[in-house]
């Protein structure tokens, strides 16, 4: 295990520059990780009814502090998939490199065992960094937690770096049992998987902050099943649905399209649809739980000015903007992962783009395709995704019976893919420096 | 197979003249005072080891690179002087390049990759496939139309690349190494069929290869070694490159 | 290349003259140095003394008299004997490039009497020159085997031919890259 780790090391060091990257990113997402559950399991420490001086007293009663566990639970989600992203960044030269340690010797266990010990050491960093700040905020604001959420914390901290290294040596599974395969392939493997375990990751994420939030005896209530389970349902629809129109507009664009941009993107879709539903999928859940905030929040709002009573309006409005900025952070995060999935495709890709630009074709085609492969797939899947979330919240207007429907949600996909082009659109720098001639003097 | 623009400057036969190219990559020199002429309708084998400069010489003779020091010259024009859009717009319609791979979209099928750059230059769809059609089929390769690149032989999908290349009628195509992944009769098949469409259309070729069986395509032959050309017998082409020592 | 053995195989389709004989020996190897017809008459000669081949008779189709040649059993044997054997992979090289390379240093540090146009001889420069014939033949050579209608006879001589002036030049290449290291090699000893 040593030998394996010091292996581990002396990659990681001798590395190029995009490992580098993956590794900081990494770090980022396992110190977002640790912080969300840090915040999660301190607030579920608390017990009964107390008096704390934050945020109006939202953290004051078993009830609302449930909904903050809850919420702060579910961030993990888009966390889980900016994860994701990241660990695609230099995926293909990192399964090279494993495949050539397996063909220079190494065991599947020691390649297993290297691979782990690499994602563990950069998640280890990242959980003790959100620790580290954790524990500052903590002294900021002046709260003890009880001894049982300290062996909570401790167990977070822990907990991330050993669910990455698994993670990482069940990804590297097949490189593992066929390592030639691999040494030779150019593209990672396709996302139609990738999407299913997201959306597994995802359902058993919502599922333990329910088991945390309602221990075995307490009852929990039907209409939260229910709104969780139609946010997954609507959730894999739109992933789903991301997939099949990649597919389908793929197919159709690469025999219609006239321009060179289209033609290049619907080559690109139809070749490998999944791709799209991967680095989609968290945008996707987030998306309907953001249309579906919004139309509660505007319901909510809408019954409490009714029934005007200004001394809860704040207790309430606090609430709803605290839950708002988890939604604003959760698409914040979600767009940082398209942003580094495109990126990625890229990096990957330069070698060809530098060919392409070398043969004449222009910065522009090559830029408006890479808009174009985010865009189509995403806006039949955002289309999915904002009626889901509909859903939740007109249900919702119907139980309390209010007069009018907030027409304001619908907005929320349109925005959400305003966003993501601007996210995509942040690699195009990228784009400029990946066709640079001198990605041809290695052909 | 498309119509040509009446060729300017009919005093002079050399259609692109580099003078003392200098090009260095870091602390690399790759190009240490080149200089070189290329006719009209010409092949021109550039021949020397790996590493010698032979890439660098073509990216800056097709405007792809900038020189560090020295003067491109195609058709009375200084590629240093005209600006990226422009030198772009050159390589679309007046160049075509054939790498050892990569210049092909992996993703497109050969026929909509050979397609491409007429697409580019705005024609529609129908006539660039046809188009396209007609020059797989001249390659040899019109059973390959709806396969990718990927799915083809290296020598099927080289022969695409030449095909998309010449697809637009250029006065040049510059070849990098463009056998350098196929075996023999494979590298023959493609060398044939660039050296028999050139010589039909008066295009131009610079050929780089490390293969003298390559080089003996074409009609004359340099030596890159150390940054600098030798005609094929003693002399280095061009004054001011410095000699090599011993 | 043994002319007797290839005569015999010519002969194996039936009965035939010198003259013929010498026209389709050049036409089936196009790139082999052409047979001379007083090679022809004396090879004959020699396989009928051998008992290889027989005189067939005569005929003159209006012109002057020609001998008729067939190939015996013994012939036939013998043929078969010859193309069941292995060639030898070069028993001996010889490489008179590397001759003179080598000579050209020896001269060169030996500071004797230079040429005629008082210039000494450079081991470097004549490899260059050398691979410039070379490529100047294996164009020659290209352009026999790519020109439209070229059979496939020519084309298999010539890939012949281009692959032995390929190797030449590779192994010049490798050498004028180490000339400085073989320099002092041959002065050293």
């Amino acid at each position: 295990m040593k030998a394996d780790i010091r292996i581990a090391w002396i990659l990681a060091r001798g590395s190029e520059r995009r490992e580098w990257w993956r590794a900081s990113l990494t770090l980022i997402g396992a110190l977002l990780a640790t912080g969300s559950a840090l915040a999660a399991v301190t607030v579920a420490a608390v017990s009964g009814q107390v008096s704390l001086p934050y945020a109006h007293g939202l953290l004051d009663r078993p009830g609302e502090r449930a909904g903050v566990v809850f919420t702060l639970v579910l961030l993990l989600v888009p966390v889980l998939g900016f994860l994701g992203q990241c660990a695609r960044i230099g995926a293909v030269h990192r399964y090279r490199r494993m495949a050539g340690l397996r063909l220079a010797g190494a065991s599947p266990g020691q390649v297993r065992r290297i691979a782990a010990a690499e994602s563990a050491i950069a998640c280890l960093a990242g959980s003790s960094a959100g620790l580290a700040l954790f524990l500052g905020l903590l002294a900021l604001t002046g709260h003890t937690p009880r001894p049982v959420a300290w062996a909570g914390l401790v167990a977070v901290v822990v907990a991330v770096p050993v669910a990455a290294a698994l993670v990482s040596a069940l990804a590297l599974r097949h490189v593992v049992a066929a390592p030639l395969e691999y040494a030779r392939r150019t593209v990672p493997s396709a996302g139609r998987r990738a999407a299913l375990g997201f959306l597994i990751a995802a359902t058993s994420i919502a599922l333990s902050a329910l088991l945390l939030l309602f221990p075995v005896g307490r009852r929990v209530t039907p209409p939260v099943l229910l709104v969780l389970a139609l946010v997954l349902l609507t959730g894999a629809g739109a992933i789903w649905a991301a997939g099949a129109s990649a597919a389908f507009i793929g197919r159709t664009l690469t025999r219609r399209a006239r321009r060179p941009a289209v033609l290049i993107a619907a080559s690109r879709l139809a070749h490998d649809p999944w791709a799209a539903a991967r680095t989609h999928a968290a945008l996707l859940l987030v998306t309907v739980v953001a249309v579906g905030f919004v139309g509660v929040r505007a319901v909510l709002l809408d019954t409490l000015t009714d029934s005007a009573r200004p001394m809860s309006l704040a207790f309430y409005t606090t609430g709803i903007d605290l839950a708002g900025s988890a939604v604003l952070v959760a698409l914040a995060i979600s767009a940082c992962a398209l942003a580094v999935g495109t990126a990625e495709s890229l990096a990957t890709r330069r070698r060809g783009l530098a060919a392409q630009a070398a043969a004449g074709v222009p910065h522009r085609v090559l830029a408006e395709a890479v808009l174009l492969e985010t865009a189509l797939p995403l806006a039949p899947a955002l289309l999915l995704a904002g009626l889901g979330g509909t859903v939740v919240y007109v249900g919702y207007a119907m139980i309390v019976v209010t007069a009018s429907v907030p027409l304001l949600p619908l907005l929320v996909p349109v925005a959400v893919l305003v966003l993501c082009l601007l996210a995509a659109a942040t690699s195009l720098p990228l784009l400029r420096r990946a066709v640079n001639p001198a990605e041809l003097r290695f052909t | 197979m498309s119509t040509r623009e009446p060729r300017p400057s009919p005093e002079s036969s050399a259609l692109i003249s580099a003078h003392g190219l200098r090009k260095s990559y870091g602390r690399t020199e790759a190009l240490r005072g080149a200089s070189l002429e290329l006719r009209e309708g010409e092949i021109l084998a550039v021949a020397g080891a790996s590493g010698s400069g032979k890439s660098t010489l073509l990216h800056c003779l097709s405007g792809i690179v900038r020189p560090d020091e020295g003067v491109v010259t195609y058709g009375g024009e200084q590629l240093g002087l005209l600006p990226e859009g422009r030198l772009g717009e050159l390589r679309r319609s007046d160049f075509g390049v054939v790498f050892q791979f990569g210049q092909l979209i992996p993703e497109l099928t050969a026929l909509d990759n050979v397609a491409m750059p007429l697409l580019l230059a705005g024609m529609r769809r129908g006539p660039a496939q046809q188009q396209a059609g007609e020059w797989l089929e001249r390659f040899g390769v019109r059973g390959q139309a709806e396969l990718r690149p990927g799915e083809m032989s290296g020598g099927q999908s080289q022969r695409v690349a030449l095909a998309r290349a010449l697809v637009t009628g250029p006065r040049v195509v510059f070849a990098d190494e463009p056998t350098g992944a196929l075996d023999t009769l494979a590298g023959e098949q493609v060398m044939t069929a660039l050296v028999h469409t050139a010589r039909e259309s008066a295009t131009a070729v610079l050929l780089i290869t490390h293969d003298a069986q390559v080089a003996a395509y074409a009609d004359r032959e340099v030596v890159m070694s150390d940054g600098v050309l030798r005609s094929g017998s003693d002399d280095v082409v061009g004054q001011e490159a410095a000699r090599r020592e011993g | 290349m043994s002319t007797r053995h290839v005569l015999l195989g010519l002969l194996a389709a039936g009965p035939c003259h010198g003259y013929d004989l010498k026209r389709q020996y050049d036409a089936r190897f196009p790139q082999a140095r052409p047979l001379a017809y007083g090679q022809v008459y004396t090879t004959l000669q020699r396989l009928v003394r051998d008992g290889l081949a027989a005189v067939d008779g005569t005929d003159s189709d209006g012109g002057p008299e020609r001998t008729l040649y067939r190939s015996t059993d013994e012939g036939s044997r013998e043929l078969a004997l010859w193309t069941d054997q292995i060639t030898a992979p070069a028993p001996f090289v010889t490489n008179e490039i590397f001759a003179k390379v080598v000579v050209s240093i020896l001269v060169a540090a030996a500071g004797a009497p230079t040429g005629p146009d008082g210039r000494k001889p450079d081991a470097a420069a004549h490899l260059r020159a050398q691979r410039a014939a070379h490529m100047e033949r294996m164009r020659e050579l290209t352009a026999l085997k790519t020109a439209p209608g070229a059979d496939l006879s020519t084309v298999l001589s010539a890939d012949y031919a281009l692959a032995h002036l390929d190797a030449d030049v590779r192994w010049m290449t490798t050498t004028t890259a180490r000339i400085d290291t073989l320099t002092a090699e041959v002065n050293a000893a």
